[in-house]
């Protein structure tokens, strides 16, 4: 594993700490107008003149509200059928990873107090993995997504998650404190085609990263977002976890995106190419259309076609196609019908337990 | 820029050192170095690090920015200040800290197999050396272990009680009569976020028998985590991130006054290997102090039911779904679509809230439940039914805990053969006598006996403090009324019967046949029955009335305090005797004819202290939560039995 911190002195710094064992709180006071004057964490002199410690529980209460644990598909060995995600805005939206989880027709959204909800995917960000889902009638008031908030390193941050699905029900998400031990890009590799950048993330001291955490929501010392907890992530030389979550900034302008409509579920009716892609032509089959969402899972791949050179395999679960969303075999076949035999495309795939990126180049 | 490969399966662990190693380039080898060297330098900075953690935490927060002010923070405390002066406060919530840690330090427990191996934790909450761990701690060192405390010396252990379903166990250890104790904590007031530390011997690291300690926050409270089929099962637990590591188990967690909130013992680990992600849950003390008496009998003990189960309707109420006709619950009302609104001191929403709470209870406790039927939101109390069977118990505890092994003896025919070489071999594995086994005794039922009879012992020691024995050949003989009706309640209690007057009738009892009818007709007699068991127990002691088993301590009815309870059985009827913890004096006892009716409760509530023998006053005659009757004596006496044969 090589670790290559944008600036030296970064990483200095990171020793420095790692050497003292530092807790550390963040040194800027917040702009929220009902901040407590004292951050939770320091210390006040009591009223009997005895010092106290501020606890953090009115906190925690203040951001379980927001949290949400996320129900789906999944439950083979090493494959969660569960994670956790957090309302935000006021109007029933939801952010949470974008993963296997989710590729289920009813999505079960469990909030704070046991209310459990039917969500739909309103649009996904493939590039750093989030997903945006809506609920209806919810009514809970989420967290405000603001760019700006300043975060650094050394500063004192909880996550909150659902991870290990302690939580069922009513009951609270799992809060966890740590340091952010550096800014950082982290490229993760997935499958053997592509190597997956999210850019910039907090590497975290604390074990976030935990099955079915992915999702969970970064706060700081007053409860404001500053990022979200990212998939689980392991070095396959040293077998070291990496903890990590994605800064709010990028968080933010993947949400304005995702809103703005990219990678939204094809609803409207799709010109037919003139010559389209054929799956026949490609070299593969899929399992039989027998459901009204039949997963596009591939059944085979014709030796020497086009699907072949371009690493396609059988049992290939086909989960987008240039970045749209693929949720059924029907939906797949009118999407390819769009395309230019002649034109290239994108598909990701899942094999396994690897999310996979493959171009297909006539 | 980090690379890492998404989800892939185990690859074999590598020592740690090299791991780290491996991070560093040789210039930032350098930087630790010269950190390494400024600490052994400085003597401000050799102070403890977490002095040193507090000075910076509270001055600067470090940046990757090196133009960062912050950064200037640090040069400048260390360039111009060899003393850096941190606010006041955070000296002061620091040394409390530090203060609060070593205390908790000195009560912590590191538990070994009696040869001083392996190992696990534990927490010391009596002065005369009662030890809170978890049972699989205990289990695997069978019932001698070897317990060190961080006064650097070792004390020989043994097991008193086990709980299998709610993996707790207690020990004993021995050569002190000042062990030091932690402070109870109140669990109830713990909440997500507060902070919290836990010590313990992780990895068996505490060699020199001082505690690691492991600082977090509480990750979420009143967490369910479910049994291996209906054994160690973690009800209503607390959840922190402190680490928590393999030899942490049976260690304490406490709150930042130093006060014990719970016995760490269980982890989320999954694919990660056994060792911490962050996830660790400890049993609340609240649970744990509901079974430390229990488990100071002695005995294997069990968790309880309701006798009923709930479902959660279709308006999302949690609803009675089945229920036993012979449960407490069915007689004290409670019917099939009745809701469940309150369980102990717990509100109800939801099923999971209710199989959370009921796991903090030992059985045959009685706890307050609040429901709702047609009639409205009705209160009353239930009587908690055994979990398990005591043959699942006994099977357990054969096949978890390896019973004792005795030193192989050469059998007296080997020794007449006359083989020197092997006779002396024999010699040489025979183990030297253990300064403990006068303190183990093995029964069916119990992981050692040895601690029933200690209790039962200091309740009839208890009670002799409070009230000499009685001349075993007298009778006793009472004077009372009938308070409700103005009649007279008078009797004698003697060897040949129990005769009871009340108002003009007289009724005569076998001394221990004939019982269970009078119970079961709810009959005024069982007020006798009640001053014949207190009488024999004045005279001879539970030990010879019948088979007595010291259960620990229940609660009773409209009291706050606890009880210590001995399960009585003499004659054809079973009892349970209720006394006081303070002076050992019976406070209620509960004549049972079957499981199918209530039991006949006979509460003394008041004694005549001036009267020889001290004796009860106000006695109170109730089936399930009525009143049947209240007596008030006014006079009793030992006398001689041919005088009362002779009236």
């Amino acid at each position: 594993m090589r670790i290559l911190i944008r600036s030296r002195t970064a990483r200095l710094f990171m020793l420095f700490w790692a050497a003292l064992c530092i807790p550390s709180t963040a040194g800027k006071s917040s702009e929220t107008p009902d901040a407590p004057s004292v951050a939770p964490g320091q210390t006040v002199p009591g009223s009997d003149g005895q010092t106290t410690v501020v606890q953090h529980d009115d906190l925690v209460d203040r951001v379980q509200q927001k949290m949400v644990k996320i129900f789906g598909a999944g439950g083979a060995r090493g494959l969660e059928s569960y994670q956790s995600g957090f309302w935000i805005g006021k109007e029933g939206l939801i952010l949470t990873s974008w993963s296997t989880v989710l590729d289920v027709s009813k999505l079960r959204v469990v909030a704070h107090d046991g209310r459990k909800f039917d969500a739909e995917i309103l649009s996904f960000d493939p590039s750093i993995e989030l997903a945006l889902l809506k609920v209806s009638d919810a009514q809970i008031e989420g967290f405000e997504i603001d760019p700006k908030s300043a975060v650094r390193v050394g500063q004192r941050v909880f996550a909150v998650s659902n991870l290990f699905k302690i939580a069922t029900g009513d009951e609270y998400c799992s809060v966890q404190k740590g340091v952010i031990m550096a800014i950082s890009s982290l490229t993760q590799k997935r499958g053997t085609t592509k190597n997956m950048s999210l850019g910039k993330v907090y590497i975290l001291d604390v074990m976030t990263n935990n099955p079915g955490a992915t999702g969970g929501a970064l706060i700081d010392i007053r409860g404001g977002l500053i990022g979200v907890i990212g998939k689980e992530s392991r070095d396959a030389s040293t077998g070291i976890w990496v903890n990590y979550a994605l800064p709010i900034e990028v968080v933010h302008a993947s949400v304005e995106r995702m809103k703005s409509g990219a990678a939204f579920s094809p609803t409207t009716e799709l010109a037919v190419a003139e010559k389209p892609h054929k799956l026949n032509e490609l070299g593969m089959t899929l399992i039989p259309d027998v459901l009204p969402k039949t997963p596009v899972f591939i059944d085979e791949v014709r030796s020497g076609s086009l699907a072949e050179l371009s690493g396609l395999k059988a049992n290939d679960l086909i989960l987008l196609l240039n970045d749209q969303r693929i949720d059924s075999r029907k939906n797949f076949e009118r999407l390819l019908g769009s395309l230019n035999r002649a034109d290239s495309f994108e598909l990701l795939v899942q094999r396994g337990q690897e999310l996979i990126r493959i171009q297909v180049r006539p | 820029m980090i690379s890492f490969d998404h989800d892939k399966h185990h690859v074999p662990t590598k020592s740690s050192w090299p791991t780290v190693l491996r991070f560093l380039s040789t210039i930032e080898m350098l930087c630790v170095l010269i950190v390494t060297m400024l600490f052994m330098a400085n003597p401000a900075w050799s102070q403890p690090q977490s002095e040193a953690a507090v000075v910076i935490e509270q001055n600067v927060a470090p940046s990757a920015d090196p133009s960062d002010e912050s950064v200037n923070r640090i040069a400048a405390i260390d360039a111009s200040t060899s003393q850096p002066i941190p606010p006041e406060t955070v000296l002061a919530a620091q040394r409390a800290r530090i203060e609060a840690m070593k205390r908790a330090s000195y009560a912590t427990v590191a538990v070994h197999s009696k040869d001083g191996e392996g190992g696990g934790s534990g927490v010391c909450i009596s002065a005369d050396g009662y030890v809170l761990t978890n049972f699989h701690v205990s289990s695997p060192f069978g019932h001698r272990m070897k317990c060190g405390l961080n006064d650097g010396k070792m004390y020989d252990c043994v097991v008193a009680g086990i709980d299998p379903t709610g993996d707790l166990a207690v020990l004993k250890m021995y050569g002190r009569d000042d062990f030091p104790v932690a402070a109870i904590g109140d669990s109830d007031l713990v909440r997500a976020g507060h902070w919290c530390f836990a010590a313990g011997n992780p990895f068996v690291l505490a060699t020199n028998l001082q505690p690691t300690i492991t600082y977090g926050i509480v990750s979420g409270v009143r967490r369910y985590q479910y049994p291996s089929g209906t054994f160690l099962e973690y009800s209503d637990c607390i959840q922190t991130d402190a680490a928590i590591n393999p030899g942490n188990s049976g260690g304490p967690l406490f709150n930042m006054n130093g006060e014990l909130i719970g016995i760490n013992g269980r982890c989320s680990f999954e694919k990660r290997g056994r060792v911490n992600v962050g996830v660790g849950y400890a049993i609340s003390i609240k649970q744990a102090m509901n079974f430390y008496w229990q488990l100071r009998s002695g005995r294997v003990v069990d968790h309880a039911t309701l006798g009923f189960t709930v479902a959660t309707d279709s308006k999302g109420k949690v609803t009675v779904s089945n229920i036993l006709e012979s449960s407490d619950a069915f007689r004290r009302g409670i019917r099939y679509g009745d809701e469940i609104l309150k369980v102990g001191d717990r509100d109800i929403a939801t099923t999971n809230q209710l199989k959370n709470i009921v796991g903090i209870y030992p059985d045959n406790w009685r706890i307050p439940i609040r429901y709702r039927n047609a009639d409205g939101v009705l209160d009353t109390y239930i009587r908690l039914p055994s979990l398990h069977l005591s043959s699942e118990l006994e099977e357990i505890v054969q096949g978890e805990n390896p019973r004792p092994r005795r030193a192989p003896m050469p059998k007296p025919n080997e020794k007449s053969e006359g083989k020197d070489a092997e006779v002396e071999e024999i010699q040489e594995v025979k183990e030297t006598v253990d300064p403990l086994s006068d303190k183990f005794e093995i029964k069916r039922g119990f992981s050692n006996y040895y601690f029933n009879r200690l209790e039962k012992k200091r309740i009839v020691d208890l009670l002799h403090t409070f009230s000499a024995p009685f001349d075993g050949s007298k009778a006793v003989h009472w004077d009372g009324t009938v308070l409700a009706e103005n009649q007279s309640y008078s009797g004698v209690s003697s060897e040949s019967s129990i005769l009871c007057r009340i108002g003009n009738d007289t009724e005569t009892l076998h001394p221990t046949q004939g019982w269970l009818p009078q119970i079961r007709s709810k009959s005024n007699v069982c007020i006798g029955m009640a001053i014949r068991i207190w009488h024999l127990w004045n005279t001879i002691g539970p030990d010879k009335m019948g088979e007595a088993v010291y259960l620990g301590r229940n609660p009773i009815v409209g009291t706050e305090e606890l009880f210590d309870t001995i399960k009585l059985t003499t004659g054809e009827v079973n009892c349970l005797v209720y006394t006081s913890p303070l002076n050992g004096s019976i406070r209620l006892i509960e004549l049972f004819a079957d499981n199918q009716v209530d039991p006949a409760e006979v509460y003394f509530d008041a004694y005549l202290t001036e009267n020889t023998p001290k004796a009860p006053s106000v006695i109170r005659l109730q089936f399930g939560l009525e009143l049947q009757t209240l007596v008030r004596l006014t006079d009793v006496k030992l006398v001689d039995p041919s005088g009362v044969t002779a009236q």
